[in-house]
């Protein structure tokens, strides 16, 4: 077999891999909707005040929560995610203490405190919206929590967890939905 | 009715009525764009920087945030949603979180768009995440930025915010795509990229040539490849498979070395006749023992990138663009302090913190650092003495002090003149339970350290500890030697090293694209990197302090004491 022959099949290869592998349009994957049972690690994490915050204590709520996970100068998907929180927020008017909304950070190296605050005021997030920062090893360990482990903040994905109280069963959503999409998982979960 | 008010309702009405009121917009926007774009009553840099305001900031000329609507009916903020959020600051685009931005700079708007991979075309439906298209007009333009339709008809992702923009406001924002990386930058040739580093006159020459041999030594390797690319065609053949950037394999690296000489006021005007002489793309590594600010500044107002400067003093911005450094230097080493203290918050019962700040650049950047961000954490000031150059701080004066301030902490920034103010502590019944010193000021001298003052000294310590970072030294050590590295200033090398790792990745993420905002912009995206030195560095938009750690450590027991660490490497 001659190297040219050979270097064709290799790029016929890697190409193929990269082609499999690469991300799609959006519109043409509706999100993805699971059931899930999650079992939250024992892990001291930070909020936007530089409060130390149990995270269990904060998801065994009995109104529904949320989580994503995002970090502060995030570009393209975080920015989505976050819009979708703070539009469930003014739909929900006055009700919005009703859910708990939770951002983890996947950049903990650079997501302070203070760089958490900026983000939610340049969202207008209302109370009840924290952004958790924390060590390295305890972030990994909420992430593997959720199956959401990624080694790298830059491989993200778009993925939204909604607990029901009744139950403490999660509604994994992987994808990203309308405003009117995501409000409707959050009144399945029992919102109001 | 103002044109806002026109789009608003075209808007609103399309979501009940989208394929008729769709056909009636794209005929009417079509129209009034096409004259506007012809028809701003601007100067042409005052458009420009109105343009430059609504795609950097979402900002439009009144000054109200763009608005605009997501995922189809998510509304949101132009200032959360900007243009450079996703494309950008150099519209070259960007792959995240698995969407695919493509290019919005004119050249790419302004011709047909296809989907390619080292040359070769792919057809659209092995990638339908790119969107190919034929070239946009003014009005096409207007039509994607409003509707989200291309000039073929397709949909684009629903994460592209359709925004709200008037025929001025659209005409501006088109203006300015058209300038965006319009030209390639300064420096960059065929065949060569030109590079310099600048040192400065206060730093002694091992520690320049330290920081300079491995620059000159991956300089001399990569153009060695080029002889060899074109002798051994199996080598190039095989190179070419593997590198993402192709065209970069022929391309030659030059660095010159920019020499500052006298006091740091007349440094701008050195580097402004260095550069009018010799316009390079960017500036690499580089070393200074003063403030790296009238470096940093040129750098800003040159637009010259300048990559990893070695400096215990940059600038500390949220904001600036073209600099990235290691890290925050000394003055991150204070932060780590102020954030140590806040963690062992039950152990100050209330109590205030005690600094005694030698008046020197180390003394104060490691206060500044301190104080900032103790500040940030929403604690009163420290009460801070600070001593004069040669000032000695006498038992007695550390008594009376820790006597009338009964401090919970006692923060010492000074050099080798610290170990005294340690072995006054020892018997002294005010003692508090935290002391800190900085490991980067007492220097070799964190050795010196008595036994019986090591359970209440706490150190910052900016690197990885020595024990861990042995296991770095198999894969460098080629390298040191060739860069005649000595332990006296392995450090310095390495820096060297860090910046030679992330130029070559930066370079080959460009992908022929040389623009000096592309350049941060791929860095940007960089996935976090394990390499000596640090524990880790990380990236992001916008983000220009690699390394963000510092640990807090003390000393072992015994006569050759290893270092204990005792915290994270980034505390919160």
């Amino acid at each position: 077999m001659n190297t040219a022959r050979l270097t064709s099949i290799f790029l016929f290869l890697f190409a193929s891999v990269v082609l499999v592998s690469s991300p799609s349009r959006a519109e043409e994957l509706k999100y993805k909707r699971t059931i899930e049972n999650y079992t939250m690690p024992d892990v001291t994490l930070v909020n936007q005040n530089g409060a130390r915050v149990k995270l269990r204590s904060l998801i065994t709520s009995d109104k529904p929560v949320v989580v994503d996970f995002i970090y502060g100068t995030c570009t393209t998907i975080c920015p989505v995610l976050s819009a979708g929180f703070v539009n469930l927020q003014q739909k929900l008017g006055p009700k919005s203490s009703n859910v708990q909304l939770i951002s983890i950070s996947i950049d903990p190296e650079n997501d302070t405190p203070k760089v958490m605050k900026e983000y939610l005021q340049r969202y207008r997030a209302k109370a009840g919206w924290d952004f958790l920062t924390g060590s390295r090893e305890n972030i990994d360990k909420v992430m593997r929590a959720f199956n959401a482990y990624i080694p790298n903040k830059m491989s993200h994905y778009p993925l939204t967890l909604i607990r029901n109280p009744q139950d403490g069963k999660w509604v994994r959503i992987f994808g990203l939905t309308s405003s009117s999409e995501f409000l409707n998982e959050y009144k399945k979960v029992g919102g109001i | 009715m103002s044109n806002r008010t026109n789009n608003c309702i075209v808007q609103s009405l399309k979501r009940l009525l989208p394929g008729v009121i769709l056909c009636c917009s794209l005929f009417a926007l079509s129209a009034t764009v096409i004259e506007d774009v012809h028809a701003i009553d601007l100067s042409p840099s005052e458009a420009f920087l109105q343009g430059e305001r609504i795609y950097r900031d979402g900002v439009l000329p009144s000054g109200e945030p763009m608005q605009a609507v997501i995922r189809g009916d998510v509304d949101v903020p132009g200032t959360s949603f900007s243009c450079v959020s996703c494309h950008l600051r150099s519209g070259l685009g960007s792959i995240e979180g698995g969407v695919v931005t493509p290019p919005t700079n004119g050249r790419t708007l302004f011709q047909p768009y296809k989907v390619q991979y080292k040359q070769v075309k792919v057809d659209q439906k092995f990638y339908p995440a790119i969107l190919q298209r034929p070239t946009y007009t003014d009005a096409s333009l207007a039509t994607a930025l409003r509707e989200g339709i291309t000039p073929s008809g397709q949909v684009m992702n629903p994460v592209m915010p359709r925004y709200y923009l008037d025929d001025k406001e659209m005409a501006l924002l088109i203006a300015y795509l058209k300038t965006l990386s319009d030209q390639p930058a300064p420096g960059v040739t065929e065949t060569e990229i030109k590079f310099a580093t600048v040192i400065t006159d206060d730093v002694p020459s091992a520690q320049a040539e330290a920081m300079l041999a491995p620059l000159e030594e991956y300089v001399r390797h990569k153009n060695s490849m080029i002889n060899l690319f074109k002798k051994e065609k199996r080598s190039a053949r095989m190179a070419a498979t593997m590198v993402t950037s192709g065209e970069l394999m022929y391309k030659k690296l030059t660095l010159s070395r920019w020499m500052l000489k006298g006091p740091p006021e007349t440094w701008r005007s050195q580097l402004e006749e260095y550069y009018r002489q010799e316009p390079v793309f960017a500036l690499l590594g580089g070393i200074s023992n003063s403030d790296w600010k009238p470096i940093h500044d040129f750098s800003e107002a040159n637009h010259l990138p300048c990559l990893f400067p070695q400096t215990d003093y940059p600038v500390i911005s949220t904001t600036d663009w073209y600099t990235l450094y290691h890290s925050k230097g000394i003055y991150q080493e204070g932060e780590a302090a102020a954030r140590f203290l806040n963690e062992k918050i039950a152990a100050l019962q209330g109590r205030n913190v005690l600094q005694i700040v030698r008046n020197s650049r180390q003394g104060q950047a490691l206060s500044t650092g301190f104080q900032e961000t103790w500040r940030d954490l929403g604690f009163a000031a420290p009460v801070t003495v600070t001593l004069g150059e040669k000032e000695v701080l006498s038992k007695e004066q550390l008594q009376k002090l820790l006597y009338a301030n009964l401090p919970a902490a006692i923060l010492v920034w000074d050099g080798a003149e610290s170990l005294a103010v340690l072995e006054s502590l020892v018997t002294s019944s005010e003692r508090p339970a935290i002391t800190i010193v900085s490991a980067s000021y007492l220097g070799d001298k964190i050795w010196s350290i008595p036994e019986q003052e090591r359970d209440f000294t706490f150190m910052t310590y900016p690197y990885r500890l020595p024990q861990r970072e042995e296991s770095f030294k198999r894969f460098i050590e080629p390298f040191m030697k060739k860069a005649n590295s000595s332990a006296a200033t392995e450090v310095i090398s390495k820096k060297s090293y860090i910046a030679t790792q992330m130029l070559t990745q930066g370079l080959m993420d460009l992908r022929g694209n040389y623009y000096r905002d592309n350049l941060f912009d791929v860095i940007g995206m960089m996935r976090d990197q394990e390499l000596p030195l640090y524990t880790r560095l990380s990236f992001g938009p916008g983000q220009r302090y690699a390394s963000k750690g510092c640990y807090m450590v003390q000393l072992d027991k015994g006569a050759k004491p290893a270092l204990i660490n005792k915290s994270d490497w980034v505390i919160h």
